[in-house]
């Protein structure tokens, strides 16, 4: 007996003549850790919230949901919420009460359960997910990795069979989302939950899964276990770039086998006949142009008796290159950019931009023509109700932007998918016609097609003349798409290089296909350059 | 035995209650100085009494003092003359008990504040009703987030430079602009934090209010103790055992056994948190030197 059987399920939004969901039908088993991946827009979000009863969206739905051989409607109303539990992305806004312990007890207290229940229940959950250390905190307090994993834990308190993810991790870092999934694993492994989870990171998401649903226009397009759909799905046009980097270079090789991990993927890699002399990949930059931004030891703190964040940042970005500032949580990457934005003032140190001093610059005049700063958010900067009347309002210079906004102009701006609302944001920053562009996590909750689209779109800026200084911790992005790249620290910069040099010197902070071809040829750092390690067929005997 | 902010919050909140009503019930000088001396221990105690406020508080007690002699003139002991205006001792007096008596009160919010944390209060008002109870600690939480997305919004403006104008009204017209979508995102925000209700099962039937605070046998003791000794003295406030008039001439109520039930009452209740915490230090001292 299936856990959730899904049958003929089609959807449609109330008077779009288009059908969201079209004849979906698949199956959960108890302890299933699936995988559901798709296009910005495919339909993945609509398919989750119709398994959710108390959330799904209004329109004409057909088809059947079977939980446990009975149709989903026939739950009562309090079993139906306990049973199926549910996680979106933003984890500040799903939090509901200010507490910590009040928010993993909401549930428990909707359901009318004792006092004696909640509080056995409570203190087991928070043992189990290790939440004892914060359990007294204003929720306003955590970071967004803890909260993101207050948001599961007050689900799981409630005792769930089905766990529903929509991109928890996309607003996370990469070291909060490996915890966050790793805790998901734990849940899959220890208590037989079953899971169905909307992941864009799928390098790391993919290996966990027992199963693969790719989605395609309301469509399924792969329904499988993980290799087999991880091979079928080679060559589709949006999904095969976000496959893990092991089995795309499988896949370039036309090999049978399908590795997930990067230690599959080395094995694959030492099995194969490889050339004789190893390329170096990546040739420094001849790029010699006056800076247009320069740090020298500039130092920095929020309060007066707090600890520095920046402790002698220097850094220099020249003229015409896109820069990609590395490192991790709270190292002060952000602060960086916000002191060379005039935004924050450090303590100590000077900063120059295009060779003024910024204290030379008065009023808003580093603002025109000179220089912007994108957010990390970058909803904050939309003012305006249609995509149409947030371009006008600035005179942005839609003709010359290396993306069209036509399909969109009718749209409000906070509906758009994080990949529109980053180049629309990037459109409006460049109508104050700035030549050095700040950005922050521009590929923050974006899925693989949205990055590559992103890459494209800076290195057009580029070539139209731009200087970008971008503060990330994509190690993919990076090596995609910087001219150089520096790793922060604490405060400062550590290293800075060439990315195919940067990433050879590193060992740990490093993309998944660096890691996989560590040894064989340590410049090689995206999938085509592993895939090119090997001898042309031609050449083999 | 704990201190005050360790105890139950209906504990906590019966205690403050009977000191306070008490406090301001009565101008019998001893009640005044047996109240000033019980919040002035305590705060000593969790050293919250600074060589400032400690000042300052002088000061406005000085003020308050003779703030009421200058307006005020009955009484039959003239000190001397302002004006053509007698400044008599009894109204002075009658001064410096209001003054006290504010002053005590300010001394206990200050301890009530840090015994009844939001959380606590909270808890209280969730007896009453779990929907409101829900509805404020959401409050609690949004409005802060409410200003930081604001300074948020400001910030990306000024960082992008549009909008241009270093003069008022563009600045004025900027902000207005920022605080419109300010509200379509708190509305956005709501339907999210709406469906995670909705997701949990909020609204499926009557709610409980769950708390992490423990109704212990200490609780129950203090509680009991002080509605009593509250009880007592408020029963010789009430029924004029207490009554001490300032004029025309300073009247102290006769010596009865409820005037002096009362005052003893009201003593231990006033210095009962001092005691316990004492008591309670020293103990942990004893401990640790077996430690």
């Amino acid at each position: 007996m299936a856990l959730l059987a899904i049958q003929n399920l089609s959807f449609a939004y109330p008077l779009s003549p288009q059908k969201a969901l079209e004849n979906i039908s698949f199956s959960l088993e108890k302890g299933d850790f699936c995988v559901l991946c798709g296009a910005t827009g495919s339909g993945k979000s609509t398919l989750l919230r119709c398994l959710k009863r108390e959330i799904a969206p209004k329109g004409e739905l057909s088809g059947q949901i079977l939980y446990q051989d009975q149709p989903l409607s026939a739950l009562c109303e309090r079993e139906s919420a306990c049973r199926i539990g549910f996680v979106a992305q933003r984890p500040q806004q799903q939090i509901v009460a200010d507490k910590v312990w009040h928010e993993l007890a909401f549930g428990l207290e909707n359901m009318g359960l004792p006092q004696a229940v909640i509080r056995r229940r409570v203190a087991e959950t928070a043992c189990f997910f290790g939440i004892e250390d914060w359990f007294d905190r204003d929720v306003s307090t955590l970071s967004g990795g803890q909260q993101q994993l207050l948001c599961l834990a007050a689900v799981m308190v409630m005792q769930p069979d089905i766990l529903l993810l929509d991109e928890p991790t996309a607003q996370l870092d990469p070291i909060a989302a490996g915890n966050f999934l790793s805790t998901l694993q734990r849940l899959n492994r220890e208590l037989a939950l079953t899971i169905l989870l909307i992941e864009h990171r799928l390098e790391e998401a993919i290996p966990l899964a027992n199963k693969l649903l790719a989605i395609d226009d309301g469509r399924l397009i792969a329904n499988d276990a993980v290799r087999p759909a991880v091979r079928a799905l080679q060559g589709h046009p949006a999904l095969s770039s976000a496959m893990p980097v092991a089995a795309r270079v499988a896949g370039m090789w036309q090999l049978p086998d399908c590795p997930l991990t990067v230690q599959e993927g080395r094995r694959m890699l030492e099995n194969q006949p490889l050339r004789k002399n190893m390329p170096v990949f990546g040739t420094e930059s001849a790029l010699n142009t006056p800076p247009a931004l320069e740090m020298r030891d500039v130092f920095f703190r929020y309060e007066r008796n707090s600890p520095d964040v920046l402790r002698g940042l220097s850094l220099a970005v020249r003229t015409g290159e896109i820069f990609c500032l590395l490192g991790g949580n709270g190292s002060g990457k952000s602060t960086a950019l916000a002191c060379a934005a005039k935004l924050l003032r450090p303590y100590a140190g000077t900063i120059s931009v295009f060779g003024k001093k910024l204290k030379n610059y008065a009023g808003q005049s580093l603002y025109q023509n000179c220089l912007a700063l994108l957010p990390q958010d970058v909803q904050t900067l939309f003012l305006c109700s249609t995509v149409a009347e947030e371009l006008q309002s600035v005179h942005a210079d839609t003709a010359n932007f290396p993306m069209d906004f036509t399909p969109l102009l009718n749209r409000h701006p906070y509906d758009l998918s994080g990949g529109e609302q980053q180049a629309l944001a990037l459109c409006k920053a460049l109508a104050a016609r700035p030549r050095l562009l700040l950005l922050d996590e521009p590929t923050k909750g974006l899925d693989a097609c949205a990055r590559e689209r992103m890459t494209a779109l800076l290195q057009a800026l580029r070539a139209q003349g731009l200087t970008v200084l971008c503060v990330t911790h994509d190690v993919a992005f990076a090596a995609a798409c910087a001219d150089r790249c520096a790793l922060f620290f604490r405060g400062e910069v550590v290293s800075c290089g060439e990315p195919h040099a940067f990433f050879a010197g590193n060992h740990y902070y490093t993309t998944a296909a660096n890691r996989m071809a560590r040894g064989v040829c340590d410049t090689a750092i995206c999938a085509e350059e592993v895939a090119a390690l090997r001898r042309p067929p031609e050449a083999q005997p | 035995m704990r201190s005050l902010g360790e105890l139950h919050p209906l504990s906590v909140f019966c205690y403050f209650a009977g000191v306070m009503s008490v406090c301001m019930l009565s101008l019998h000088p001893a009640l005044i100085i047996l109240s000033l001396l019980g919040c002035l221990t305590l705060l000593l105690l969790h050293n919250q009494v600074k060589a400032r406020t400690l000042a300052a508080s002088l000061g406005l007690f000085t003020v308050l003092t003779l703030l009421n002699p200058l307006f005020y003139h009955d009484g039959i002991t003239v000190l001397f003359v302002i004006n053509d205006r007698p400044f008599t001792l009894e109204a002075l007096l009658y001064g410096a008990a209001a003054a006290g008596m504010i002053l005590s009160m300010v001394g206990w919010f200050r301890l009530l504040s840090r015994a009844l944390t939001n959380d606590r209060l909270l808890y209280l008002l969730g007896r009453l009703s779990p929907r409101l109870a829900l509805m404020v600690s959401m409050a609690l939480r949004f409005v802060p987030a409410f200003a930081r997305q604001g300074q948020r919004i400001h910030q990306a403006q000024q960082g992008l430079g549009l909008y241009r104008g270093d003069n008022a009204p563009d600045a004025l017209r900027g902000r207005i602009r920022e605080f419109s979508i300010l509200t379509t995102w708190a509305l956005e925000n709501g339907i999210v934090t709406a469906d995670s209700m909705a997701a949990r099962g909020y609204g499926t039937g009557r709610r409980t209010s769950y708390a992490i605070f423990r109704f212990t046998r200490v609780d129950a003791l203090f509680m009991l103790f002080s509605l009593a000794l509250t009880a007592v003295t408020l029963t010789a406030i009430l029924s004029s055992a207490l009554k001490f008039d300032y004029y025309p001439a300073l009247t102290p109520p006769a010596d009865t056994l409820l005037a002096r039930a009362g005052l003893c009452a009201y003593s231990v209740l006033c210095l009962l948190p001092a005691l316990m915490e004492g008591g309670e230090r020293i103990r942990w001292r004893c401990l640790q030197s077996r430690i």
